[in-house]
């Protein structure tokens, strides 16, 4: 086992709680946001659709998906970043078979 | 009907001979095998497998229905269900993966060094996932019975028979594959029939995207009918419930025991954040496809039903009034069947479309064989952390902690059989609407487990009587407020039962909270563990230095 700078190792954590902590504000506006403002945002039409019934029906549920995607690239691109990720050992991972026990 | 009654049956038998061929060809042979499927799922296989554990019978076969009903406000339904998974795979799966624990009130045990916690947890767990799984029984005998023709009563036993065999056979890994099957089974079954239909009525063979032009005519149609309109928001309840019963099912998705459980079945927290992004993928497919089914259901019953001469309906309308499940009564009796005379339930919205859309016995038997593969899944993941949570955390941990592998297995096995029966009886004669037992199963899981593990993951002074004390206020509160809401008539706000689970996390995160400062801080070994936790696996945090795991070990 080799040492790393505990400061290194912080600076990750808090790269990481910024990113989950954009993420669950911008999830938080098309779900929560979006049923608060419902009246003023049904107006607005988006595919045929009144814009907070669209929000409601796909607008939220897209935006998790693209959410969880984006955190797990830049996730894999943070671990990267600060040495975690070493290229052998990466290839096995990406299958996700890499056993840790 | 003979043909058809023939298509169902094979249709279902085999997909029944597929699951069950996966499940003895993976026969559980080791312990960790048995609970976790020994870590070695692939991240997309995985997602499937989180799919099928989560798309339960209430999903497939009524959450159509309930948009159809309520308009906007059953919208709660898709964006609190899908939600979930943001908090679960941000806030707890990879850290609850790094923990490395089988079960749920394991880790909750082992973080806060607390035995009265775990078992409290064991007790939850149970609780949660027998409600849970009755609905999930009730569901697959009303399946069963409306599509083989035979008593619910007997479709249940059927289906309780299938679940104990091949959940006590397989084990995790047994089931993680088997639902890598029924999740293909499912999702084919859900979406063939809603193509077709929007091939009929937009000629356009996408429904996400075309059915918003049958969307827009509704604001015209319920106008004319002088009803309540279909787009506006808040008929059905105040603003206030709507953002309570979305909270409540996020929060108890981020709480439920069987959903973490498959958490703990990948490799790494890598693999966890990839896990929780396709199985969003996967579930989301279903809650995008179900607005669509209840906007083109409501435009050929407003259209094609309601109107038309009361001795010129549809012919599948006669099978489905023979059910008890649509009402067709010319009150007026001027020969028109009126749409206020015509009373629907929102269970059949899914399994009728095929008829609807004349799609052929075949897509019929697909449906019948997709909606019993969605409770069966379902049911047999909640049988797994139901047997987990008495065999290791019960039996193993407090009553014979020299048990050997065999005996611990022995026992899971066991507790399958007499759970699955013991459900089944009571699923017989259920207690309640199958929505309601599963929004209530929620609202505990998120007034319990929520705040437990967020706090457990993200915040490390709190501590073991924090913890026990979260655990029983919130359980309380929740309980309180479900049985003042449904039988009291007194609610805050305009919230009912199925929002209490927002009152049940608050009480739980304060108390824990408030008693976590009263007392002791944990100690100094908790407090590593927990800052462990922040770091990714290749790093281990240990007095105060952070070290790089070899690649050898």
């Amino acid at each position: 086992m080799k040492k790393i700078d505990k400061k290194t190792a912080d600076a990750y954590f808090r790269t990481r709680t910024t990113l989950i902590v954009i993420y669950l504000l911008i999830g938080f506006c098309v779900s929560y946001g979006v049923v608060l403002f419902a009246e003023p945002l049904s107006s607005i039409t988006f595919l045929n659709m009144p814009l907070h019934y669209y929000m409601g029906a796909q607008g939220a549920v897209l935006t998790f998906i693209f959410l969880l995607f984006v955190n797990a690239i830049v996730s894999d691109f943070v671990d990267r970043k600060f040495g975690l990720l070493d290229l052998d050992k990466e290839d096995e991972d990406e299958s996700g078979k890499a056993v840790n026990k | 009907m003979e043909t058809q009654f023939l298509v169902s049956l094979t249709l279902i038998l085999a997909t029944f001979a597929l699951y069950i061929g996966i499940a003895v060809f993976n026969t559980a042979k080791k312990t960790s095998d048995f609970y976790v499927a020994d870590r070695g799922v692939p991240p997309v296989f995985n997602g499937m497998a989180i799919g099928a554990d989560w798309m339960s019978a209430a999903s497939f076969i009524g959450m159509a229905g309930t948009v159809m009903l309520l308009g906007y406000d059953g919208l709660a339904y898709i964006m609190g269900w899908t939600g979930g998974y943001l908090l679960l795979t941000f806030l707890l799966a990879p850290q609850l993966r790094k923990y490395g624990r089988y079960t749920v009130p394991e880790f909750i045990g082992d973080r806060y060094k607390n035995d009265t916690a775990r078992l409290i947890a064991a007790a939850a767990t149970i609780i949660i996932s027998f409600t849970y799984s009755v609905g999930q029984l009730a569901g697959s005998g009303v399946v069963i019975g409306r599509l083989l023709e035979v008593n619910t009563a007997v479709g249940t036993l059927v289906g309780v028979v299938l679940i104990a065999f091949y959940s006590a056979l397989g084990g995790m890994k047994g089931i993680t594959w088997t639902q890598v099957a029924q999740y293909v089974v499912l999702i084919a079954a859900y979406v063939i029939p809603v193509v077709f239909m929007a091939l009929q009525l937009t000629n356009n063979p996408l429904p996400w995207i075309s059915y918003g032009e049958v969307v827009s005519e509704f604001t015209t149609l319920d106008q004319e009918l002088g009803i309540t309109e279909y787009l506006v928001p808040f008929t059905e309840g105040s603003k206030w419930q709507f953002i309570a019963l979305m909270f409540t099912l996020m929060a108890g998705t981020a709480g439920l025991p069987h959903v973490i459980t498959r958490f703990f079945t990948v490799a790494t927290m890598k693999a966890a954040r990839w896990s929780g992004a396709w199985a969003l993928v996967f579930i989301g497919l279903l809650y995008l496809s179900a607005p669509a089914y209840a906007a083109f259901s409501r435009f050929i019953l407003m259209t094609q039903v309601a109107g038309s001469q009361i001795d010129n309906l549809p012919a599948w309308t006669q099978s489905w009034v023979d059910t008890g499940q649509l009402s067709v009564a010319d009150t007026s009796g001027d020969g028109t069947l009126q749409w206020s005379e015509l009373v629907i339930s929102g269970d059949i919205v899914v399994m009728a479309t095929p008829e609807i859309a004349n799609l052929g016995i075949f897509v019929i038997g697909l449906m019948a064989a997709g909606a019993m593969a969605a409770a069966l899944s379902t049911a047999g993941g909640l049988m797994i952390t139901i047997s987990a949570a008495l065999s290791h955390d019960i039996y193993y941990r407090s009553i014979n902690p020299k048990a050997t592998d065999r005996k611990r297995l022995a026992v899971g096995r066991w507790s399958i059989v007499i759970a699955t029966v013991v459900a089944g009886l009571i699923a017989l004669n259920p207690p309640g609407a199958i929505t309601q037992i599963v929004a209530w199963a929620f609202a505990l899981a998120s007034g319990t487990f929520f705040p437990a593990l967020v706090l457990g993951v993200w915040w490390r002074r709190a501590n073991g009587p924090g913890v026990v004390a979260g655990l029983l206020v919130g359980l309380t509160v929740t309980l309180t407020y479900i049985f003042l809401a449904k039988f009291g008539g007194i609610t805050l706000l305009g919230i009912i039962d199925t929002g209490a689970g927002i009152f049940g996390a608050a009480a739980g995160f304060l108390t824990n909270i408030i008693v976590s400062l009263s007392t002791k801080p944990p100690s100094q070994q908790t407090v590593e563990e927990v800052t462990d936790l922040r770091y990714p696996e290749q790093l281990i945090y240990e007095n105060g230095e952070v070290w790089v795991r070899e690649k050898a070990e």
